[in-house]
């Protein structure tokens, strides 16, 4: 407010003149700022391509969430059911048949009573024993065929040239009853006593 | 003009409009959700079958069906044939007639094949520019070791589970099925659109108290055995002595229950626990060793046993032939005597025995859950005649089944007190709303202790080498004890004794600190009896068991009661 204008007035000091000086009001000249347009246009320009490609964005990356999510639970679908599939296989492997099985193509065989000994006084509990090789069939024996397959065999008694027909048949009947026995003599014995009640 | 060429587009677009939103909005609407909305089930788990140790006995994978539609595959229908063919074992022609079906556009191609089989044989046919094979969900149930205690875990049939635990249990097993719905674009879930899921609910799995690598073992041996005496059938009991568990529970013949319809229907259910049979001289041991605990005869009780015994009108005789013998009750056992028995059995008072075979469990269901057991028969106290009476006493005209009679001689082995058998872990509900499982099981004093002890040494004498029936069974090494069994068998045609056997036997080991009771019943071999037929089978099945679980002996003396005077 202290403008160079009232020292004008300073030569001729007059009465009162403070106060004159006081009372005289001027009118603050107008000042007429223009704000400038360029900088709010482009705040607000901004705000909104700012808006508009965030929003995009944003919406891409939910789809890409969205797609990468898709994918994964595929994955996860597949891990688990290939895990499903290897327990599976794990199963199998452990099935005490497969596992006799393979014991047998090694040559093991069972054990008899067991014996226990004691580690304080080496006294020995039971009655130890070797292990002997014995025929422990864990194999089923091939199933019977049913009737219509497994008819009896028809032997033709001819009498002109006997040797050659009846050689034949006894042959065929032979080796039906040989593949199907596969357990050793015992089965082929009861099949064959089988098959002769019938 | 401009404006007449506006206002005549606009009101095309505005009739557009109300033809759209004014006339049938909704179907509209509903179009347009239908093109990207998928529904699809989420199926839950079947729950495990598990042996005692968390083996599995049946497991659920994830299955696919694969399925053709013929209306794509009929150009190519050779070529994808062979294809499947080699891929998946089915059978060409069928195929091949199937991919060529006409009007069809849906043809089953093969069921319950392993999700990641199947996607990778669809991946290869798309490789191969094979069009118009798809996957549908079809979950698959494996039982890895085949008929290892099939008779008891039952199968599952196309859409529902038709047989032994699998159906009694199917409610904990099955689980709730659940779904989702949401919207698909190009694939792929839409975000922010439509999503609702309900989580489907796996099935529990159910334990059982078998343990699979003796109940194989067991098979085995009950296999051998049946097969080598040419008969039709057997079962094998091998019980915890002490908690009534059951090791293993096994019948023969018996099917694998992956492929459930190659074998007979009447192998399919548990005929250890289906089928009644008279268990013979095995439950003479129930009628002495209640003589005991009534204080009415000790193990050295002496008895003149005559060479046939009259009652009334018809006689009864021994197994063996003998002049008149003098024999302790112990070797009545051990030799096992109809008519000692009998006649030590004179001393019950009426009414008496009946009560004491209730109390072992003869005549009531185990309630172990499995389906369709028998409670065996038998006879009601006020109808038991003298002869009848004379008939029970030594095990004939009274019926059982398998893990009934395992459980009453199991009741010796316990020191007199009756375990009730189970098969189940835990406590689950069957189907018909029992609760069983081994949570439930009950014990209950049947004789005392010191008669079970005397039985005990009385049945040490039946595997003994020079005085007993039974030296096949004995197990080197260890005290056994145990009791053979040769019944006459009722016939399935007449209600009569057909002229065929069903031989048993029943034991536990250690004798004077039981551990396991194992009882095997052959029925109807050519020949042999209890003693020779089931005792071997015995012997090898308890000699496995305590070799499995680590029992050593006792290392006591053996019984040495006198079996003649």
């Amino acid at each position: 407010m202290s403008s160079p204008a009232p020292q004008r007035w300073n030569r001729v000091p007059r009465i009162a003149e403070v106060a004159v000086e006081r009372a005289r009001l001027t009118v603050v000249p107008r000042r007429r700022t223009r704000a400038a347009r360029m900088p709010f246009v482009a705040l607000v320009s901004l705000v909104l391509v700012g808006g508009v490609v965030g929003l995009l964005l944003f919406n891409t990356s939910m789809q890409q969430a969205s797609f990468a999510a898709t994918a994964l639970e595929g994955q996860s679908t597949t891990l688990a059911a290939r895990e499903q599939m290897l327990e599976m296989e794990l199963d199998e492997l452990r099935d005490p048949q497969r596992i006799a099985g393979a014991a047998q193509r090694l040559g093991m065989v069972q054990a008899c009573a067991p014996a226990f000994i004691k580690l304080g006084s080496n006294e020995v509990v039971g009655q130890p024993c070797a292990a002997v090789a014995s025929a422990f069939p864990i194999w089923p024996a091939e199933p019977k065929l049913p009737a219509d397959l497994n008819p009896p065999p028809n032997v033709v008694e001819v009498t002109a040239d006997p040797v050659v027909e009846s050689g034949v048949s006894d042959d065929t009947a032979d080796g039906a009853t040989g593949n199907r026995a596969r357990d050793g003599k015992k089965n082929q014995q009861q099949h064959q006593s089988q098959n002769s009640q019938r | 003009m401009g404006f007449v060429v506006i206002a005549m587009v606009l009101s095309v677009f505005g009739a557009r409009l109300v033809q759209l939103q004014g006339v049938d909005p909704n179907s509209y609407a509903a179009m347009a959700a239908a093109e990207g909305l998928v529904e699809v089930d989420l199926p839950a788990e079947r729950g495990d079958i598990l042996d005692r140790n968390g083996k599995a006995l049946a497991d659920s994978v994830d299955g696919l069906m694969i399925v053709a539609d013929p209306l794509m595959t009929a150009e190519k229908a050779p070529e994808i044939a062979r294809f499947l063919y080699r891929e998946l074992d089915v059978d060409y022609a069928a195929t091949l007639n199937r991919l060529r079906e006409e009007g069809s556009r849906y043809e089953y191609i093969a069921r319950r094949v392993p999700a990641t089989q199947a996607n990778a044989v669809i991946a290869a046919a798309e490789k191969l520019k094979f069009k118009g094979l798809y996957t549908q969900h079809d979950p698959l149930r494996d039982y890895p070791v085949g008929d290892v205690a099939a008779n008891l875990v039952g199968f599952l049939g196309t859409d529902e589970p038709l047989a032994g635990l699998e159906r009694t249990f199917d409610d904990q097993l099955s689980g709730t099925d659940g779904s989702a719905r949401y919207e698909v674009g190009a694939g792929k879930k839409i975000p922010l659109g439509e999503n609702t899921v309900t989580d489907p609910v796996d099935g529990q799995d159910l334990q059982t108290t078998i343990d699979l690598d003796l109940q194989w073992y067991t098979q085995r041996v009950l296999r051998q055995t049946v097969q080598q005496w040419g008969a039709d059938s057997g079962l094998a009991v091998v019980m915890d002595s002490q908690t009534g568990e059951l090791l293993a529970l096994a019948d023969h013949p018996t099917f694998d229950a992956n492929h459930p319809t190659e074998s007979p229907k009447a192998d399919l259910g548990s005929r250890a626990m289906q089928d009644v049979y008279e268990p013979g001289s095995v439950e003479k041991v129930l009628t002495l060793s209640s003589l005991i605990d009534l204080g009415l005869v000790t193990p050295r009780t002496q008895i003149v046993v005559p060479p046939s015994l009259q009652r009334e009108d018809s006689p009864i005789g021994d197994w063996f032939d003998h002049g008149t013998i003098r024999l302790t009750l112990a070797g009545v056992l051990a030799k096992s005597s109809n008519i000692g028995t009998v006649l030590a059995a004179d001393h019950f008072k009426s009414g008496q025995l009946h009560e004491y075979l209730t109390r072992f469990g003869l005549g009531q269901r185990t309630a172990i859950g499995v389906r369709g057991e028998t409670e065996g028969l038998l006879p009601a106290a006020g109808v038991w005649t003298h002869q009848q009476q004379d008939r029970i006493a030594f095990g004939q005209s009274l019926s059982v089944n398998g893990v009934q009679m395992a459980a009453a001689i199991n009741t010796i082995a316990n020191g007199g007190v009756r375990v009730s058998p189970s098969l189940i872990m835990g406590s689950v509900t069957t189907d018909e709303g029992d609760v069983v499982g081994t949570d439930t099981t009950t014990e209950r004093r049947v004789i005392s202790e010191d008669a079970a002890r005397q039985t005990a040494l009385m049945m040490e004498r039946v595997v003994d080498e020079k005085v007993g029936v039974a030296p096949g069974a004995a197990v080197p090494g260890y005290r056994v004890a145990g009791k053979t069994g040769t019944a006459q068998a009722v016939g399935a045609d007449c209600a009569c004794y057909d002229g065929t056997f069903d031989v048993s036997f029943a034991g536990f080991a250690p004798a004077d600190d039981p551990r396991f009771t194992v009882y095997v019943v052959v029925k109807n071999p050519d020949t042999g009896g209890g003693g020779s037929v089931a005792g071997p089978a015995f012997s090898k099945i308890m000699s496995y068991t305590l070799k499995r679980y680590a029992v050593p002996p006792t290392g006591t003396r053996p019984s040495r009661l006198p079996v003649e005077w």
